[in-house]
């Protein structure tokens, strides 16, 4: 590992200032589950580490009127065992169940899988299918929200500044009868990174027509999206089995359209319409 | 302790005892434990939070060692297998892993442990899927787990 200065700043003041002076040549560690094998690969070389967990007001998960608020060093464990957000956010809740094992989801917190930022996150489809917003402070701009959406520009790259801070996500209730589910596949049970997962929010209207479904695939492209044309597909129809199999075969040729064919391409498709399917059907059971 | 060019100085609890010791900002906590407190019965593996066997208890919560900056452990509690018993009095799961012949050649015995103990503690008659998932983070490539399942189903019995 290349020397550095490690900072434990004792409030977000304090973390802020720190970034303000020398946010250029520094790096935020939080769990660091990503970040330490990247410093001892020297991929990355900062001249600070700016430790924030033991930060309070960036820990925790709340709820207000339209929205909740979680804290950007909120560990992947203690997401899985929030009642908060098992009954609020299921999908979000099973994605971060779905992270490593147990030492990693102890540690590993949702901001930091935000702001790194990797293709395979298990936790951004999620957050991304549920409309989350980013909340960011920096000491010249104060504070500012931006979409999740917007926020990750390619494989390990995000917009915020070099002077800011993630200080919360920020997710807005679901309509009531919202359904989601989340599911992910790797090349084995425990530990693996994300070959591929899925993330799928359901709602239908009283004559049984989709009125909301959002779907993200993760994992299979640079940079998880929308599938918005498949999305389109069924809305305002009802879910009638042929439509579903119609819709799946456009969520493979939309995410073939942003990944391009590769060697898995092959494997990907029939893969993904059939997870597609079968999630489609255990939501439409509900 | 003399002032060292660089080092900082780390205070925490290991083993329930407080522990001050001077460290490079980019040491690990596995580095700490094993070439400073020389606690060397927590092993060094991947490197990468893959394998598990660096495991240690973190105020509570298993983490992998070779994952966490020494002085990101400042104030904290760490457990390490040698606070797990001793030699003449073995804690219940040391026990339970020697009747069930749930150690081959040992090297991830000490990180099993502690995810078993930590698991149990948590969830003190877990299932098969539960106990399964509590050790996803460890991987032993001597017993094919079965033996280390059954030591932890039966630490009781």
């Amino acid at each position: 590992m290349q020397r550095f200065q490690f900072y434990n700043p004792r409030s977000v003041e304090d973390a802020l200032n720190f970034l303000a002076e020398k946010g250029e040549r520094s790096k935020i560690i939080a769990g660091g589950t990503d970040l330490i094998p990247g410093l001892r690969l020297e991929e990355i070389r900062p001249d600070f580490v700016l430790n924030i967990p033991e930060i309070n007001p960036f820990r925790g998960i709340k709820e207000m009127d339209h929205s909740f608020w979680i804290g950007p060093t909120t560990t992947f464990t203690e997401m899985v065992e929030s009642n908060l957000l098992s009954r609020s956010f299921p999908a979000l809740v099973q994605s971060a169940a779905s992270v490593g094992g147990p030492q990693i989801r102890n540690r590993g917190t949702i901001g930091g899988n935000i702001a790194n930022a990797s293709p395979a996150a298990d936790v951004l489809p999620a957050l991304l299918a549920h409309g989350g917003e980013l909340e960011l402070q920096s000491k010249r701009n104060g504070k500012r929200i931006i979409p999740l959406a917007e926020a990750i520009l390619s494989p390990y790259k995000t917009c915020f500044r070099s002077d800011e801070i993630l200080t919360g996500i920020i997710l807005k209730k679901l309509e009531l009868g919202t359904r989601s589910a989340f599911e992910k596949l790797g090349r084995r049970k425990a530990m693996a990174r994300a070959r591929m997962n899925l993330t799928l929010l359901l709602r239908l209207n009283h004559r049984e027509e989709v009125s909301e479904l959002r779907i993200v695939p993760g994992a299979v492209m640079p940079v998880a999206k929308r599938m918005d044309r498949t999305e389109r597909m069924l809305l305002g129809k009802k879910p009638e089995p042929l439509l579903i199999e119609a819709a799946s075969k456009t969520l493979a040729e939309e995410m073939v359209e942003v990944t391009g064919a590769r060697w898995s391409t092959e494997y990907k498709i029939p893969v993904l319409k059939n997870i597609f399917k079968r999630m489609m059907k255990q939501l439409l059971i509900v | 302790m003399s002032k060292e060019p660089g080092k900082t100085l780390l205070k925490m609890k290991v083993n329930g005892k407080a522990v001050e010791v001077m460290v490079n900002p980019t040491w690990t906590l596995l580095r700490v434990l094993r070439e400073e407190l020389r606690l060397t019965g927590t092993k060094k593996g991947c490197e990468q939070g893959d394998c598990g066997v660096c495991t240690v208890i973190m105020d509570g919560r298993t983490v992998n060692a070779c994952l966490v900056l020494a002085l990101q452990t400042e104030s904290k509690e760490i457990e390490t297998i040698e606070g797990l018993g001793t030699a003449d009095q073995l804690h219940p799961l040391q026990k339970s892993f020697i009747k069930h012949g749930a150690v081959q050649c040992g090297f991830c015995t000490p990180g099993m442990l502690l995810s078993a103990k930590a698991l149990l503690e948590k969830n003190a008659d877990p299932t098969l899927e539960e106990i399964k998932r509590g050790i996803s983070g460890n991987l032993c490539r001597c017993t094919g787990f079965v033996k280390i399942i059954k030591a932890i189903q039966n630490v009781h019995r």
